[in-house]
């Protein structure tokens, strides 16, 4: 941490920490003062879509690596607007196949980026 | 005499490397993309650069991208107002204030000539603001030269504490962000001696957290989980538009405003920690104030359109002056192009306009390019992208989530980064329910290497006596100016608390 005249690598951090308590506190004491809103975390299920959101995100980096781009995206898409919103079967083909050939497009011709293959080599 | 010379000369250099065709076609798109995110609402443009960020590296040369990554900002400033207009949304976060006049004036049957009024003024605004730019930066740059670590700790100080005071809804938790994202920056590598900080093992902390990590998931998926809890109907008032150009009485009642505005932001724009947002907060006010019918706001005064939007696009123009000059950036989105600038191995600061002229006026020369482009794309086509409002968000929000999975894998090409993107973007959607707001993180997360080595280095010279900051006379204004605010701000607080 070193001293104020010749401060060492802990010296900010030390500092930000200890700002850190000082507001945390004000702030508990601020909640503590004032009357305390009775409004729920997530009223009315509104926990659900982003749950889900999460949940298919951490199923396509599961997947991205194991079967590579184009057999996870594809199926991404369809379940993200399935799943979550209630997009008609015909615009969600369209677009899923549309979105798909365009991100290939974008990262692999135009920016030459090797996307995961999976085992598609 | 000569300086204004050479700056005539810099400009004319500028032009010549923003008129060719690659930088024309990046202008292009970095104007057509603003003007798409500042229509949509639920994606901003602070977002959209941190989208582009892993681009940048593929684009080529940093003028390119730059320019690229400034149209969208500035773009994004004249699409907000459309939104904001037709369906009482703001489409991001500078148009808030558009909504109030400029709803009630689409409801009665006027959505011409507030679009009409807010194009126009936001070009003249713009300009504006791009000549201030042009005239302020290089003399400011040489000044800065003088600038030494105790003026540079006082400077990003002034930045921080200014964009929490004017950005969020609470002091204390403006801090809070701020402090967290000075301690996330401090991650990695001591700038200083080199000692490794809270990498709990994980070898690829050791270089810090990556940036463009942290920001597609603060704001590209953490904004898109928060807008899955809300469903973003889009309501136009009309569809049919006419009389975009204003009457010759619309354009009376609006010049003094136009005018207004472009001072009011460009001053805003300046300051650290200011920006658009706050500067068309300010304009409203002032209009308000100054009005012969203050009555009539709210009810659909052309004014209340005309300055505020105004006073966004020369506030987005006068923000890179800080940027550019002093290599400190004043809000997110600035924050996203700095980081874009060193991704490229430029590093903004008052040597950036001597070393890399071409960097600096390339983009200071598309600025007025990218303007006249956008007065065009949204004055006669202002009703083809209306119809952008019909692509519903939840087409759009897997889209963005992909952008940034495969983006972000891009860069370094392992999924470990699409992981630590995802837990960001958790993070940055917790952020957001409990009023956090994560733009003061980035921009706190970008500034700490600079305040923490300024802060030690200015110790290291006075064996530490902290009055070194007051001792020298422009850091020494500069913490006095910042020791006044916070007492005044204190004291505010204290009376309100009074009267309650």
């Amino acid at each position: 941490m070193g001293r104020v005249k010749h401060p060492g690598p802990g010296f900010l951090p030390f500092g930000l920490a200890l700002c850190l308590i000082i507001l945390s506190l004000a702030l508990i004491f601020k909640s503590w003062k004032g009357n305390i809103s009775s409004t729920p975390f997530w009223p009315q299920r509104t926990w659900l879509r982003p749950l889900l959101g999460v949940s298919i995100f951490i199923f396509y980096a599961l997947a991205i690596e194991r079967l590579g781009f184009l057999l996870s995206t594809f199926p991404f898409l369809i379940i993200w607007m399935r799943l979550i919103e209630r997009v008609r079967w015909r615009t969600l083909i369209g677009i899923s196949i549309g979105t798909t050939a365009g991100l290939y497009f974008i990262f692999v011709f135009f920016l030459e980026v090797p996307l995961p293959t999976g085992f598609l080599k | 005499m000569n300086e204004i010379l050479g700056m005539f000369q810099g400009l004319a250099n500028g032009f010549s490397i923003a008129f060719s065709l690659t930088n024309l076609t990046f202008a292009l798109i970095g104007a057509l993309l603003g003007t798409i995110v500042g229509i949509l609402p639920g994606l901003g443009p602070a977002a959209t650069i941190s989208l582009l960020l892993p681009l940048s590296f593929k684009i080529g040369s940093p003028v390119t991208s730059i320019i690229m990554m400034a149209g969208i900002f500035y773009g994004a400033m004249y699409g907000g107002s459309t939104t904001s207009i037709l369906v009482n949304i703001p489409g991001e976060a500078a148009s808030v204030v558009t909504c109030i006049d400029g709803y009630q004036m689409a409801l009665k049957g006027r959505a011409g000539p507030a679009l009409g009024i807010a194009a126009i003024g936001s070009f003249i605004a713009g300009t504006i603001g791009i000549i201030g730019l042009t005239f302020v930066a290089p003399p400011l740059a040489e000044f800065a030269l003088k600038f030494g670590p105790p003026e540079y700790f006082a400077l990003t100080l002034l930045g921080l504490l200014m964009a929490t005071l004017l950005g969020g809804s609470s002091f204390v938790k403006g801090l809070i962000v701020v402090v967290l994202g000075l301690l996330l920056g401090s991650v990695g590598l001591d700038p200083i001696s080199g000692a490794i900080r809270f990498t709990w093992g994980f070898f690829m902390l050791q270089e810090g957290v990556d940036f463009v990590t942290l920001a597609m998931g603060m704001f590209g998926i953490g904004e898109i989980l928060i807008n899955l809890e809300k469903e973003l109907t889009t309501e136009l008032v009309t569809r049919k538009i006419t009389h975009l150009w204003p009457t010759l009485k619309d354009w009376a009642e609006s010049k003094w405003a136009i005018l207004r505005g472009s001072f009011i932001g460009f001053f805003i724009g300046i300051l650290p920690g200011g920006g658009a947002v706050v500067s068309s907060l300010v304009s409203y006010a002032v209009e308000k104030k100054v009005s012969k019918h203050p009555e009539e706001f709210g009810k659909g005064a052309i004014q209340g359109v005309a300055g505020p939007e105004s006073a966004n696009n020369s506030a987005a123009s006068a923000s890179f002056i800080p940027l550019l000059t002093l290599g400190i950036p004043g809000n997110a989105s600035i924050a996203m192009i700095f980081a874009a600038l060193l991704i490229q191995g430029v590093q903004p600061g008052p040597f950036l306009i001597t070393e890399r002229p071409d960097v600096f006026w390339g983009v200071v020369a598309s600025m007025y390019i990218g303007n006249v482009m956008l007065l065009v794309l949204n004055l006669p086509m202002v009703g083809m992208w209306v119809q952008l409002l019909r692509v519903p968000y939840a087409i759009l929000a897997p889209i963005i989530v992909l952008f940034c999975c495969i983006g972000v894998y891009s860069v370094r090409n392992t999924v470990f980064d699409i992981w630590v993107m995802g837990i960001f973007g958790i993070i940055g959607y917790l952020f957001r329910k409990v009023d956090l707001e994560p733009g003061p993180l980035i921009l706190a997360f970008v500034l700490g290497p600079i305040l923490e080595r300024s802060l030690r280095q200015a110790l290291l010279i006075s064996a530490g006596s902290p009055f070194i900051f007051f001792k020298r006379p422009i850091s020494g204004t500069i913490m006095s100016f910042l020791l006044i605010f916070i007492a005044f701000q204190i004291l505010a607080r204290f009376r309100w608390r009074k009267r309650l």
